[in-house]
């Protein structure tokens, strides 16, 4: 039973990697131009699908890095024509069109690509598990691990020590003085949003490997990436990074006792996160009026 | 903003949400409704899922049900009228847009007969309106067992085989062959629930132990934490009862995790849909299909109905759900012209015991729909799936038997299904 607790504990620590990544992206898009976007998952699927039809020309490896280069360009050519006409009203405005969007990008995939799934083999070398004993532990899940926590670096290094780094951050605190500043605050929302989406196409490339791709695959992994932005707080992309592990944590444990439960823990702690601190864990007050 | 540049994003909108519009104007009307031919067509209102999870299966079972459409069209359509087929997306789990689709289906359109669902609760959820409005319902491809048992309905019949047909096809041949202690992993919904109920029952008969049943929500993504109790609990067999998309990630992890190398993997219920889905490395595995297209050559009708989806799907085999749907149509057309009539009652009379001729059933056995709860006997095809496509890339399930409907169903009376024909 001890074992399987660890087990369990690592494998939710993979798992909330994975969350956290797609959380991470939501949150940067919230954070500054206060827009939830519904869509992140089929930005998710997009990157995933590019990257299917790029790999028989330059590998996996080559499609890792270049499909969410294009999903971001993408992302920034829906920002431009749609999001951006709804910058500074009410936040449901662009819910509604990204959850629209949602729609239009799981159905055109579904045109393009197909209902049917479609297989994505990872490399051979990732292919096996690390021990018998350790058999959830396999090369492209530890790959998945090190991809989460090298962009989670090389972000926060983004975000402290370069100036649009700092301006974005300072953008999410106080935009309007920012914009008072002389700081071209539409650049830097789209340059942003490009970001975040960048984070959605390399999630979309990486859950090819790991589960194949398919038309509705990111309505899955997008209520994660929501709740724990929720727990982890809004404003904070510390607290969404842990809030993301927390939730991989807490569902594996769950499904060691009570298996069906284990998607609705995660909504069980968003709901006692909200209860009790409802800024979240990190978070601070007030973000989201 | 300048004015003319503000000028200018109007124009933009405008125009895009004109031609955003059009666009969905022609969506809803060019590609599932053909235009009424003459007021005296008779009316198929297909209900199934275009969206979401089962958006495959669901479109193949739509495509199988048009193909029999254009040949009766071709023909002399039903009792000589034309056919006219009318589909509505049903959504993949929503059964309150299920049921608002076929009562306007029903009460609007006045369609003849209602087909749906490959979702077994969505299907139990139809037939309450069906029968309610007292129109012909086939279920092509919800599998779970009231639908023609305990619940079992005059106007309700079913082409795709109850899950008590699918555990019992197979649970024998797995607790012979591969171990006595199994472990399950169960879609959290009707039609895993009876399924499971099904397999349980089959192996405490021969004897085995259930380890444990992992219980998980449609449309779950990662089965790790389930497949890490799975292996600890050290079963014989893993019994994997999720289907569609779940049942893709399912074994692609369990693939990855190499548990098919110390653990013996099956199922019972197991789809070309998937298995094309899946890498080569994840086809493993004792399961059964319910209709399969490589077959014994001579079968009649077979060839053609091969060569007519592959036209219709870019080069693509028919897989079981284009032959439920395939069957439906043919199989209420065949008892209208039995009964010489479309009228309700006398169709589903005609239909509890017609038995298929072989350019429909396509397959060796003989295949009739049972008159006491309205269910196919169809042949269940065992086997194992094939890692590389075995003479046609395609081809990736070697069957090694054909088991006919009659050997593995339960009787009438065990199924619970008490049938009222209306007066």
């Amino acid at each position: 039973m001890l074992e399987l607790i660890f087990f369990n504990i690592t494998n939710g620590l993979i798992v909330g990697a994975f969350y956290a990544l797609m959380a991470i992206g939501l949150s940067l898009i919230l954070n500054l131009s206060g827009v939830i976007n519904f869509a992140h998952g089929g930005f998710l699927v997009i990157g995933g699908y590019l990257a299917y039809v790029l790999t028989p020309y330059i590998g996996f490896w080559g499609a890792l890095i270049v499909s969410p280069f294009l999903t971001a360009i993408i992302g920034v050519a829906v920002e431009w024509l749609l999001i951006r006409r709804l910058y500074g009203r009410d936040p449901l405005y662009s819910l509604l069109l990204t959850f629209g969007l949602a729609f239009i990008i799981e159905d055109g995939t579904r045109q393009i690509w197909g209902a049917n799934g479609l297989p994505v083999s990872v490399p051979p070398a990732l292919m096996s598990a690390l021990s018998s004993r350790f058999f959830f532990i396999t090369g492209y899940r530890m790959f998945m691990v090190a991809t989460v926590a090298i962009v989670v670096v090389l972000l926060f290094v983004l975000l402290r020590h370069t100036r649009v780094g700092v301006r974005i951050r300072a953008g999410t605190l106080d935009l309007e003085t920012v914009a008072a500043l002389g700081i071209n605050v539409r650049a830097l929302r789209s340059f942003n949003f490009a970001v975040g989406i960048f984070l959605a196409g390399l999630a979309g490339v990486l859950a090819g490997g790991q589960l194949g791709l398919e038309p509705t695959m990111g309505d899955g992994l997008l209520m994660p990436s929501f709740i724990a932005i929720i727990v982890g707080g809004v404003g904070s992309l510390t607290g969404t990074l842990v809030g993301g592990l927390l939730i991989g944590v807490a569902a594996g444990l769950t499904a060691v006792v009570f298996p069906s439960a284990s998607d609705a823990v995660m909504y069980v702690i968003m709901a006692i996160v909200l209860l009790v601190r409802p800024r979240g864990l990190f978070g601070e007050e007030g973000m989201l009026t | 903003m300048s004015k003319k540049r503000q000028s200018l994003a109007t124009l933009d909108r405008r125009t895009f949400v004109k031609a955003g519009g059009v666009a969905a104007l022609s969506q809803v009307a060019a590609p599932f409704i053909i235009s009424a031919r003459g007021e005296t067509a008779l009316k198929i209102g297909v209900d199934e899922p275009l969206t979401g999870t089962y958006a495959a299966p669901g479109k193949n079972e739509v495509l199988g049900c048009q193909l029999a459409v254009d040949e009766l069209n071709a023909k002399n359509g039903i009792l000589g009228r034309k056919v006219e087929m009318l589909t509505e997306d049903s959504t993949s789990g929503d059964a309150g847009t299920a049921v608002q689709k076929a009562r306007k289906l029903i009460e609007r359109d006045n369609v003849n007969l209602l087909v749906g669902n490959v979702n077994s609760a969505l299907s139990q959820a139809m037939a309450q309106v069906s029968n309610e409005k007292g129109i012909m319902h086939i279920v092509p491809g919800g599998h779970t067992d009231p639908i023609t048992g305990a619940d079992c309905k005059w106007n309700v019949f079913r082409v795709c085989n109850t899950t008590r047909m699918e555990a019992n096809a197979v649970c024998g041949l797995l607790f012979k062959t591969y171990g006595k202690k199994w472990h399950f992993i169960t879609p959290d919904y009707a039609f895993g629930h009876t399924l499971y109920q099904g397999c349980e029952a089959d192996l405490k008969k021969l004897g085995g132990t259930v380890t444990g049943n992992e219980l998980t929500p449609l449309g779950t993504t990662d089965f790790s934490a389930y497949l890490i109790k799975a292996r600890a609990a050290n079963p014989d067999v893993l019994v994997v009862l999720v289907q569609g998309n779940d049942m893709v990630n399912c074994l692609k992890q369990i693939s990855q995790f190499g548990i098919d190398k110390q653990i013996h993997v099956a199922g019972t219920q197991q789809e070309l849909e998937s298995v094309e889905a899946m890498p080569p490395e994840a086809r493993v595995g004792v399961w059964m299909f319910e209709w399969y297209w490589k077959q014994a050559s001579g079968t009649p009708g077979l060839d053609a109905f091969i060569a007519t989806v592959r036209k219709h799907t870019g080069g693509k085999v028919p897989t079981a759900r284009n032959w439920f749907g395939y069957v439906t149509v043919h199989a209420y057309a065949l008892a209208c012209e039995k009964a010489k009539s479309i009228e309700g009652k006398a169709v589903a009379k005609a239909l509890g015991g017609l038995e298929l001729p072989p350019e429909v059933k396509l397959q060796p056995n003989k295949v009739y729909f049972r008159g006491g709860d309205h269910q196919l006997m169809l042949s269940a095809f065992i086997g194992e799936l094939l890692q590389k496509g075995d003479g046609d890339p395609e081809n990736l399930f070697k069957v090694n038997s054909i088991v006919s409907g009659d050997s593995i169903a339960p009787t009438v009376e065990e199924t619970g299904c008490k049938m009222q024909m209306p007066a």
